[in-house]
């Protein structure tokens, strides 16, 4: 009994030994590297915010480019008309 | 005792295995590993959008640049077509608004005094519309709008005219300069355009003119809106005529 005691003892003893020893945690520097990972994304999804803006602007932009180009060349048709029928 | 020892070893070494057991719910190695894959994968996702996005501005940036040379290009060739007619016809399109707006304050019987100035700003605005500038959609619009203000203008004041209390007056100058008498004032321009219109300047003046024979220089006289003479108006004429060949008559 006495011997089958100090063997689950020993038993229990390696275990612990084993579990505190080879720990499951990551390191600091793995912990390091997981922040660095999620300020990158944090970082491109606010520059790809930004720049999406600037896309939109650009694209509204466009838009009323091109309604004064239309308008201009209609212009421009009408005079040549009015002009040509003088 | 031995039992106390035995017991209080066994939950030390319980103690000792439960510890790390608890201290890895914060996050375990394969939790980290995860969060590492997933996140790597997401950086990579989104260094791609970002490219994408960065080339998608780089077109946009170019095809905004070749749209304004397009329209600095048609700007300039209208300007070439139009020269100096577009800021010549500004200042027609203002000098017409500047008169539509004094007209468009006046009281009806105002506007009567100057309905001259109704043709005066249709002449106006025909003379804009030969302008080439005036095909330009804006200006045309600017047109149409002071067309239309200058027709609700002339629509008003016929309506003030035919409701008949539109009555312009005449003072009469001298025979010696201005040969005025009933026939010669019915057949001004300004007036009438028709002599024979005479008895309806007569017949609104009856508080002023007893003979028409007689009128008297200084004499403002109402002159009613031209139309044909009334039947009062052709009573009174006929009287006229009878009286003149029965006072005729003893001398013949």
């Amino acid at each position: 009994m006495k011997k089958a005691f100090t063997l689950s003892v020993i038993g229990l003893a390696m275990m612990a030994v084993v579990l505190t020893g080879c720990s499951n945690t990551p390191s600091e520097e793995e912990l390091k590297q997981l922040d660095d990972l999620k300020a990158q994304v944090a970082s491109l999804e606010k520059e790809i915010a930004a720049k999406s803006a600037e896309k939109d602007a650009l694209l509204k932009a466009i838009g009323e480019q091109d309604a004064q180009l239309a308008l201009c060349l209609k212009d421009k048709a009408a005079v040549q008309a009015k002009l040509g029928a003088k | 005792m031995t039992n106390v020892f035995r017991l209080s070893v066994i939950a030390l070494l319980l103690g000792a295995l439960l510890v790390p057991a608890f201290a890895q719910q914060e996050m375990t190695k394969e939790e980290w590993q995860k969060q590492i894959t997933e996140l790597t994968a997401k950086v990579t996702d989104l260094k791609a959008k970002f490219d994408a996005v960065n080339k998608d501005l780089a077109d946009l940036k170019k095809q905004a640049e070749d749209k304004a040379a397009a329209l600095k290009q048609c700007q300039d060739e209208l300007s070439g077509l139009l020269g100096e007619n577009e800021p010549l016809l500004q200042s027609q399109l203002d000098k017409i608004d500047g008169r539509l707006n004094e007209l468009s304050r006046l009281s009806n019987q105002d506007l009567y005094a100057r309905k001259a100035e109704l043709d005066e700003v249709q002449a106006w605005i025909d003379e804009a519309k030969k302008n080439p500038a005036s095909a330009m959609g804006k200006h045309a619009a600017r047109l149409d709008e002071q067309q239309a203000k200058l027709d609700a203008l002339k629509k008003a004041l016929q309506a003030y005219v035919d409701s008949g209390q539109a009555m312009q007056t005449y003072t009469v100058g001298t025979w010696a300069k201005d040969r005025d008498c009933l026939w010669n004032i019915a057949k001004k321009p300004k007036i009438y355009d028709n002599p024979f219109l005479w008895p309806k300047i007569w017949q609104n003046n009856r508080d002023q003119i007893k003979n028409p024979d007689v009128i008297k220089q200084g004499q403002k006289l109402k002159i009613p809106p031209k139309a044909d003479l009334t039947k009062e108006e052709k009573s009174a004429v006929r009287k006229y005529w009878n009286n003149k060949q029965a006072a005729a008559a003893p001398a013949q």
